[in-house]
């Protein structure tokens, strides 16, 4: 799957993208309610076996590899909802995706910055 | 007649209701951000709105991918907060004002916008968080809201151009409701901001604060610009911004800008407000 954005490193949620990514934004959908999340926790891998994704897909899940699993068709809305099963911060997630240290992200993306 | 009061846009962050939900309102971080919504929420309350027509859209909480509206209405007497994941956030109930949003139905089909109609749809952030930022947290919100919710997740999103007309039909409708209501129009979303790819973390202040000083004033720029110079401007989620249009565009072409604030970043976000009046 090759898919070439407009923007550099701005991976939107298109006709290809959204094809790709339906079933493992499908699976994180399902931790919407408290049971999937309380099946999710109780097993992952069971969980995981109601949705078809890609080995690829259940790999970056398992991983929690937010980069691969935007790469293969994720959308961070949906995705997000892994991170209030398995807390993960948000800039944690932005960090990984940049392949930035936690650090290097909040001062080199977010630090240079005034309030007023 | 029914009376625009004020059109107010305002970011929608999620990390804006956890800092509440968590108590850090006025923590060291957060305290600069939530003080300069004040002199807003005070000019607000004192103009007493009876119905906030609320812009913005849903992050993947009241729709899925198997069908995403491109635009769609609330109609609902009531709405609950939406379960993001950590269960619904214990914000009270929003009461609809149907009567006006039906009104808004009947308008936007005739004038060939056609929404889809929701009865029954629970609220995320995007509509949670400006109410917030506008009226607190009370014990009962002190509006009736019309909830409008966009797409700005699947593509194709809607272009800025639509969401200005929308506007100008929301305008139409304001003004041919027959009651003495006000109302006040909040456009949501943004600023700058990338959750997405390898981009993400990027914010860009001095544009955001652009936006901020210009969209009252000159928003001719804004309202041109494609879909594509939103998100190399502002990012891939700071597109959002095109919902700002809507709010704008129900606007008399001269207004004032009675507030404005800006703070960044807030989590990831450059993050702000104004308050716009019509020139009358």
């Amino acid at each position: 799957m090759t898919i070439t954005d407009r923007i550099p490193d701005t991976p939107l949620l298109d006709r290809a993208r959204s094809n790709a990514g339906y079933a493992l934004n499908k699976m994180a959908m399902g931790l919407s309610t408290p049971a999937g999340r309380a099946a999710f926790l109780a097993d992952e891998d069971s969980y995981l076996d109601r949705f078809a994704l890609s080995p690829a897909q259940r790999a970056a899940v398992k991983a929690r590899d937010w980069a691969e699993m935007v790469r293969l068709g994720g959308n961070l809305f949906y995705i997000l909802k892994i991170s209030a099963v398995d807390p993960t911060p948000i800039r944690a997630i932005g960090a990984a995706q940049a392949g930035l240290s936690l650090e290097d992200f909040l001062d080199q993306r977010l630090g240079k910055v005034t309030n007023g | 007649m029914a009376e625009l009061l004020a059109g107010l846009g305002t970011s929608h962050v999620p990390s804006i209701a956890a800092a509440l939900d968590k108590g850090l309102r006025d923590s060291d971080e957060w305290k600069p951000f939530f003080d300069g919504y004040i002199p807003a929420q005070d000019w607000v309350r004192a103009h007493k709105p009876d119905i906030a027509v609320v812009i913005f859209n849903d992050h993947g909480n009241s729709f899925f991918l198997d069908r995403i509206p491109t635009l769609a209405l609330g109609v609902a007497e009531e709405y609950q907060p939406a379960d993001e994941g950590w269960g619904p956030r214990a914000v009270p109930n929003f009461i609809g004002a149907s009567d006006f949003a039906w009104h808004l139905a009947d308008q936007m089909v005739a004038g060939h916008f056609d929404p889809m109609i929701c009865r029954e749809l629970d609220v995320d952030h995007g509509l949670q968080v400006p109410m917030e930022l506008v009226f607190g947290r009370p014990a009962a919100w002190p509006v009736k809201i019309v909830p409008i919710l966009v797409n700005t997740i699947q593509y194709p999103i809607p272009t800025p151009q639509r969401m200005w007309e929308l506007g100008q039909l929301l305008r139409r409708a304001i003004a041919s409701y027959p009651t003495d209501e006000k109302i006040i129009v909040l456009g949501t979303g943004g600023l700058s901001h990338q959750l997405q790819g390898a981009r993400a973390g990027y914010i860009n202040p001095d544009a955001d604060r652009a936006w901020i000083a210009k969209i009252g004033a000159d928003p001719a720029r804004y309202r041109a610009m494609s879909r594509e110079d939103y998100i190399a401007e502002f990012g891939s989620e700071g597109a959002e911004l095109i919902m700002w249009l809507v709010m704008r565009g129900c606007m008399d072409d001269s207004v004032r800008t009675l507030h404005q604030h800006y703070f960044a970043p807030a989590s990831m976000t450059g993050a702000g407000m104004v308050l716009l009046e019509n020139m009358g």
